[in-house]
């Protein structure tokens, strides 16, 4: 240390010998006068917002207060919870297909089409034979009738029994093209024009997409046994009247 | 002025402030300190007006913040230390602005804030030029030995203090005395000759 200052002895000499610089002669009252402006600025500050605004410690917790009150009324606790659309599952509707694959039921509505309009041929004749031998039978009721003087007023009991064996004679027969229709079933569409009636707006068979069903041979033969039964008791009932 | 003011010390008529809010106090400290603070300021400046404005500042903020002033440390280092921060930051705008002053118009036309001769309060005379070499010297001298230099060698204060109010150890201080001296006897080795 003391060679240090040993070392550098002129220069330290130096330093020493300078003269001392005073500051200036008004700076008492310079300083007086600045601190005296900083204490009117700081009362001119407190201007109207002050005055009429609580403390700006206390802005904080106001706002806190505020953004609570706002919470409370826009989540209310007591509402019954509400279930995400997003999470709930669809309900399964088991009488509608998921179709996915397009060509694959055009194909199968193409083939069942076709299929009905073969069989369709053949019971609607056999309808209508069926309907003229009953017509044909009406007509010999009434002749029958006719002829045993009915037309006068006098009706026998030999006659109404005639009569009927002949209904349930006609009756058989349509039953029987009735089963023979059944025996394939086909899905039953309502006709253009009676859809648009009901609904007045036309439903073409291809615009649906229903299940269709085709029963096997043993639940088609378990429906005719069970149709044939069915038949029988009608019979009894008819013949005991 | 109250006579008993005047016989207490820097750190009680500083308390006294604090506590009282005492102006004469305050005064007392403006009286002792405005002569060392501006000596101290204008040596590292080089510039009076700027200096006289940082020591103006550097006691508005002891007023302003009295109560940051704790009773631990010695009320010459606290002040010390605000009026050094006061004219680095002084020291370091003039740079700047002398920095684009001479990349606007050329070194012909710099504008360096030399101490104005009419206004400095040393003479113009043999030892007032003297003088003039050696601040011009101190000057020349890197900053932060140049504040270490001129607290120890002009103001006379301890190492202990110095190191307070630069904020570095005493062995920080000391070893940029000295490396401040040497940068000075460089520079007024012609000064020596004569």
């Amino acid at each position: 240390m003391e060679n240090d200052e040993k070392k550098y002895e002129d220069v330290i000499k130096a330093l020493k010998g300078l003269k001392e610089v005073k500051a200036p002669a008004n700076f008492e009252a310079d300083i007086q006068r600045r601190i005296n402006q900083e204490k009117f600025s700081k009362e001119e500050k407190k201007g109207f917002w002050q005055n009429i605004f609580v403390p700006a410690k206390l802005i904080p917790s106001l706002g806190l207060v505020a953004v609570a009150v706002v919470m409370f009324f826009v989540v209310d606790t007591n509402s019954e919870e509400m279930d995400n659309p997003f999470l709930i599952e669809p309900r399964v509707r088991e009488d509608v297909f998921a179709v996915t694959d397009f060509e694959e039921v055009e194909s199968k509505r193409d083939e069942l089409s076709k299929q009905k309009s073969v069989k369709k041929e053949s019971p609607s004749v056999d309808l209508r034979t069926n309907k003229s031998q009953l017509k044909s039978s009406e007509d010999k009721l009434i002749t029958g009738r006719e002829k045993s003087g009915e037309s006068k007023g006098l009706v026998d009991e030999k006659d109404i029994a005639n009569d009927q064996s002949i209904l349930l004679d006609n009756l058989t027969t349509v039953d029987s093209t009735l089963a023979s229709v059944t025996e394939n079933p086909q899905p039953t569409v309502p006709t253009e024009a009676g859809a648009e009636m009901i609904t007045g707006q036309a439903i073409t068979k291809e615009e649906l997409n229903f299940r269709q069903v085709q029963l096997t041979e043993e639940e088609q033969k378990t429906v005719n046994e069970l149709r044939n039964q069915v038949q029988s008791v009608e019979r009894v009932n008819k013949t005991q009247k | 002025m109250d006579k008993s003011l005047l016989e207490l010390s820097d750190e009680e008529l500083i308390l006294e402030f604090q506590k009282n809010n005492t102006e004469n106090a305050f005064n007392i400290l403006v009286q002792r300190y405005k002569n060392p603070l501006t000596n101290f300021v204008f040596r590292f400046l080089g510039d009076y007006e700027s200096c006289a404005d940082v020591v103006q500042e550097t006691m508005i903020k002891v007023y302003r913040y009295k109560d940051s002033y704790s009773s631990v440390a010695k009320f010459s280092t606290w002040v010390f230390t605000i009026a050094g921060n006061l004219a680095r930051t002084e020291y370091r705008r003039q740079r700047r602005r002398n920095l684009f002053s001479i990349n606007d118009y050329g070194e012909d036309h710099s504008t360096y804030d030399l101490p104005d001769e009419s206004s400095r309060p040393d003479d113009v005379t043999d030892s007032g030029i003297k003088d003039e070499i050696i601040q011009k010297a101190l000057l020349k001298v890197k900053e932060t030995y140049r504040e270490a230099v001129i607290l120890r060698d002009i103001q006379g204060l301890s190492y202990e203090e110095i190191s307070e109010i630069l904020g570095v150890n005493e062995g920080t201080v000391k070893s940029r005395i000295n490396r401040g001296r040497a940068q000075l006897q460089e520079l007024l080795k012609g000064i020596y000759k004569e």
